[in-house]
């Protein structure tokens, strides 16, 4: 069959809201006949196996043509711009961050005693987590966007960005890091630095045109007179990358050392943009170190710095040097880059691609002085308008959730675009300040049946991690974050693990005595006991029924070796049900008679002496032993009748009467109360020749005659 | 878009899973029954063929595991209404092997389901018949499949006075409470696609202590559709809501019922039906919840997979479909 597995198989979002329209895959199974029969099994977690039937070919049933195809789904699959095996490495590179975390709230829980676990500080330990998590989505960030190192390198490719990390890190910046909030628009200009070429796969972007140009660069002899000198440096300028700019311009012909004389002029100029543009003052505590720029933590100090920078550009955009320029080309280029920074709308327009790249250019030159998130949602959608996008990418709709501060629309997203492990994991960041976002998370819902939405995508992003035998040993730590339903989840699925492999019952058992599921224990070990003990490993298969502690199943198996022993007592495999034996005795609390199983051993051996020879001593021995077993209160009544049944030829002794009167008087005792459990619910009847009792009867009557002459 | 798992024969009718899916049971319209068992425990993907013989002489058309605990055996039903019990077992020194360790039902009082659920830690077995009676049989030994005895016999209607004619079963639909397993009484839900309305609807029966005898505890259809023909019924996994899930599939199309906890003065329990869903045209054929009881998949006579599930607001929507194409 040409199964043609899309990504790593993803089908289905788990719980996104519901659309009108259903969406329809096709199920390819390439069988010739057509289908008449489906059926389904779910496998553990998320995978769906759906076995296809055709219709019986009447022609020629015995043709070799196949006639079912059986295919599994995998169900809610993640991001598929991620590989599998990249997603088990996150996925348990998230365990420790996330198990942290957990323990961190339940001690801060426990030490304020409120109900809400959220100290003051609390983000930082989220911001920790964030911090953890963001490292595995990525490496470190080699250089923010392109560089030049090489003059004849603008922009470097560095470590491919992922959008998963673009947007964990949107989350982390507009949720969790509290010390940002006041350079907010700073951190959207580096975080666009990072990731803005993420965008050009579906749309036009300075990143796109700056590598572009790049490969052109080889082959431009005087870079002024291309107008996409000019152009790449506007549009980087407008998003801020000024060390781009400052580079690109000292790539300008006038700095050549021929050249330097006759046009001292236009390099003045040149010089003087590229150290304005180098003096921008910016309003974030520390620059990234390759960074052009000056920083400022306080906010007057960044007005007045604005302010003076401000008043210098328009200066120089008035000054008479223009006209004494020659250079035409040099001359508009260079007005242009001015009024990039004096915040010409029209130029910034211009300038941008994307309309994220406006949104960012906005902060930078119309309003540096925006703090905080208000008003920057009308701001988005002024930009959406003036450029507005051919096709929604996944980072601008969750963009515009943040931005409209709706939890909800976050959650949606982060759950449609990124798949499970991203909303089990984002909540947290989700939380980490807002009350409100923390009620609506944390709410229980009688419609989910009692769980909050936090729960409910835990339970999920858990059965994704059960569906794959190389991750499902990670599901427990998720489950027993869920205080609701994330135990019910576990037993069933470790009830669903198999017990033909020790390595995986080992590995379930010690997972429930993790978590204290001795009851799934025991069910497990049980099955892995009656399991050995039908294919044959009779050992194996009564040492797990006694770990689960099965008394009825190891009673069975007491009787069938009660049933063994009597049998096959001169075989060979004696010595076989011997090792049984030991091993059903070796419990503290027998089950079952066991103890009584030794002791009938015993009078066995005794008893196979006995047939042997006619020794009368043996014999007496023998009797010895029968007495034993029948005085011993561990001895099931069910067995007394076989016994004395078995020791006929003892109880008809020829040379004399083995038994005394007081002993002869026991046996028949024991008779008469057995005739009285006969009675009792439950008493299983011994398979015995219908004359056992009667001959027994006589012989015990026989014996006391006997004994009473003899004494 | 799917990975395939396995290639079976021409003529292959029906196939299940045991309780891990690691053994996929297949019965064929000849009456053989094949095993595939999964090679190494970390790849579902690899099966190979264990065991093949033929143990019915009509079509097998359904096949049921017997729940792990009582070791490996398979319940085939065929299509004349014979149940035969098998069960791989190592047995006085022969190799292992597959044994047929009980047949019941007739052509004349066949068999049109069966279903295994522990019981008070006892293995019980429900059989629904073409006459419209249900038998439960219970495992005398844990250990042996072979004997089982009679411990009820009813049929599924709520008054027992009630009377009606010859009923003439075509098909029924059985399924155990998932979640109870162990030591407490289990209950169970069955419903009957039959000519006598009285005996259709959906109902849960439960083991009266007390009075030693099944009881319904539950009807689940509104009063103007109760007669009507049930096709399949699905009890939802619990993982730890106050209420009970249950899919029953009629004509109509797909119900979704709460069932309450707590019985009322009655001994009833409280029954809501929150969605009425519409998908397959026709007939449908089988129904399974996922392991947390929030996903439903469901096939019929249309030859789709549908998979449903409720939103935040407890409203029951199909989320997607699979169709089958060559």
């Amino acid at each position: 069959m040409p199964s043609d597995t899309v990504g790593n198989g993803v089908l289905v979002p788990f719980s996104g809201e519901g659309s009108d329209s259903v969406a329809v895959y096709p199920l390819n199974h390439g069988l010739s006949l057509p289908i008449s029969r489906v059926a389904i099994s779910w496998s553990r977690g998320n995978s769906l196996r759906v076995s296809l039937f055709a219709e019986p070919s009447a022609t020629s049933p015995d043709s070799q043509a196949s006639g079912a195809k059986v295919v599994e789904v995998k169900l809610s699959g993640e991001d598929p711009e991620i590989s599998d095996s990249n997603w088990r490495r996150i996925a348990y590179g998230s365990v420790t961050p996330f198990a942290l975390l957990q323990s961190r709230r339940s001690s801060l829980a426990a030490l304020s005693k409120s109900p809400s676990p959220y100290h003051v500080d609390w983000w930082e330990h989220v911001l920790e987590y964030s911090k953890d998590i963001a490292s595995l989505l990525g490496g470190p960030k080699l250089s923010p966007g392109p560089i030049i190192e090489d003059p004849n390198a603008i922009a470097t490719k560095c470590e491919e960005p992922t959008c998963l990390k673009a947007a964990w890190e949107l989350l982390e910046m507009f949720y969790v890091d509290k010390r940002s909030q006041a350079w907010l628009p700073e951190r959207l200009v580096d975080w666009l630095a990072d990731f803005d070429s993420l965008f050009t796969s579906t749309h036009e972007t300075i990143h796109g045109k700056l590598v572009n140009f790049q490969k052109e660069l080889v082959n431009i002899q005087v870079i002024e007179d291309d107008p996409r000198y000019w152009e790449v440096m506007s549009s980087a300028l407008s998003v801020g990358w000024l060390d781009i700019v400052v580079k690109m311009l000292r790539l300008h012909g006038s700095y050549q050392l021929d050249q330097l004389s006759s046009r001292e002029r236009e390099n003045g100029l040149v010089e003087v943009v590229a150290v304005l543009i180098s003096k921008m003052p910016r309003l974030r505590p520390e620059s990234a170190v390759e960074n052009l720029g000056e920083c400022f933590k306080s906010k007057p100090d960044f007005i007045k710095a604005w302010e003076k920078w401000r008043s210098q550009i328009t200066k120089l955009d008035c000054s008479p040097f223009w006209i004494q320029c020659d250079n035409q080309q040099t001359c508009d280029g260079l007005r242009n880059l001015l009024q990039i920074m004096l915040g010409n709308t029209e130029s910034l327009c211009t300038a941008t691609c994307h309309w994220i790249e406006l949104y960012v250019s906005h902060f930078l030159y119309i309003r540096p002085f925006t703090t905080g998130i208000e008003s920057m949602y009308n701001l988005a959608q002024k930009c959406m308008q003036l450029k507005p996008p051919s096709s929604i990418h996944k980072l601008t709709g969750l963009m515009i959730g943040i931005l409209g501060e709706n939890t909800e629309v976050v959650l949606a997203e982060c759950s449609r675009e990124f798949g499970p492990w991203m909303v089990a994991h984002a909540v947290e960041l989700l939380t980490a300040g807002s009350e409100q976002a923390e009620v609506l998370l944390h709410d229980e819902h009688y419609n989910l049946g009692g769980i909050s939405i936090v729960e409910l995508h835990r339970l999920a992003y858990a059965q994704v991690l059960s569906s794959h035998a190389l991750t499902w040993q990670i599901a427990p730590i998720y489950l027993t974050s869920c205080m609701k339903q994330g135990m019910g989840l576990l037993e069933n699925l470790l009830y669903r693990q198999s017990v033909q492999h020790n390595d995986t019952l080992l590995k379930n058992i010690e997972i429930c005595r993790l978590y204290e599921l001795d009851h799934i224990s025991s069910k497990i070990m049980k099955v892995a006991g009656v399991f050995h003990w039908k294919h044959g490993r009779k050992g194996a298969g009564v040492f797990w029924l006694q770990q689960a502690q099965d008394a009825s199943c190891l009673g069975r198996i007491a009787l069938q070796l009660f049933d063994a022993v009597g049998k096959s007592i001169s075989d060979e495999s004696f010595k076989q049900w011997e090792g049984i034996i030991e091993l059903l005795g070796s419990e503290s609390k027998p089950a079952g008679g066991l103890e009584f199983l030794h002791k009938y051993r015993d009078f066995k051996k005794s008893l196979q002496q006995v047939s042997g020879g006619k020794s009368t001593e043996a014999a007496r021995q023998a009797v010895g032993s029968l007495i034993l077993l029948m005085k011993n209160p561990s001895t099931p009544p069910r067995f007394w009748l076989p016994l004395l049944y078995d020791s006929l030829k003892l109880l008809n002794w020829k040379d004399c009467s083995l038994l005394t009167e007081s002993e002869t008087n026991l046996l028949l005792n024991k008779l008469q109360e057995l005739s009285l459990a006969r009675l009792r619910p439950h008493f299983t009847e011994p398979s015995l020749p219908p004359e056992a009792l009667s001959s027994v009867r006589l012989a015990l009557a026989t014996n006391l005659g006997r004994a009473i002459l003899d004494e | 878009m799917a990975k395939e798992v396995l290639t079976l024969d021409n003529g292959t009718t029906c196939s299940s899973w045991n309780y891990s899916g690691t053994r996929l049971a297949a019965g064929s319209a000849d009456g053989t029954l094949s095993i595939f068992d999964s090679r190494d425990p970390p790849s579902s993907s690899s099966l190979r063929l264990s065991f093949k013989s033929k143990v019915h002489e009509g079509n097998i058309v359904k096949i049921v595991w017997v729940p792990p605990a009582y070791g490996d055996a398979v319940a085939c039903i065929s299509v004349d209404g014979i149940v035969s019990l098998l069960e791989e077992v190592v047995e006085d020194s022969q190799p292992l092997q597959w044994k047929i360790c009980k047949c019941f039902g007739s052509s004349s009082d066949k068999v049109l389901d069966v279903q295994f659920g522990i019981s008070l830690a006892s293995l019980k077995m429900v059989a629904a018949y073409s006459d419209g009676h249900m038998k439960v049989f219970e495992l005398l030994d844990p250990l042996e499949l072979k004997n089982w005895q009679l411990q009820a016999e009813f049929q599924n209607v709520i008054e027992s006075v009630s009377s009606f004619g010859k009923a003439v079963c075509l098909s029924a639909s059985i399924s155990f409470n998932p979640q109870n397993g162990g030591s407490q009484e289990s209950s169970f839900l069955v419903g009957f696609n039959s000519n006598t309305s009285e005996l259709n609807s959906a109902k849960v029966w439960e083991f009266d202590q007390a009075h030693q005898r099944w009881l319904p505890v539950a009807e689940l259809a509104v009063p103007e559709d109760k007669g009507d023909q049930v096709y399949a019924v699905a009890w939802a996994p619990n993982i730890g809501r106050t209420y009970e899930i249950i899919a029953v599939a009629t004509h109509k199309g797909l119900a979704i019922w709460h069932l309450g906890l707590n019985p009322d003065h009655d001994g009833r329990l409280p029954v809501e039906r929150v969605a009425v869903l519409s998908g397959h045209d026709g007939m449908v054929w089988q129904m399974e919840w996922d392991m947390s009881g929030m996903t439903l998949a469901t096939t019929g006579q249309d030859g789709m997979v549908r998979l449903w599930q409720s939103n935040l607001n407890g409203v029951w929507h199909q989320q997607a479909a699979f169709e089958p194409t060559s």
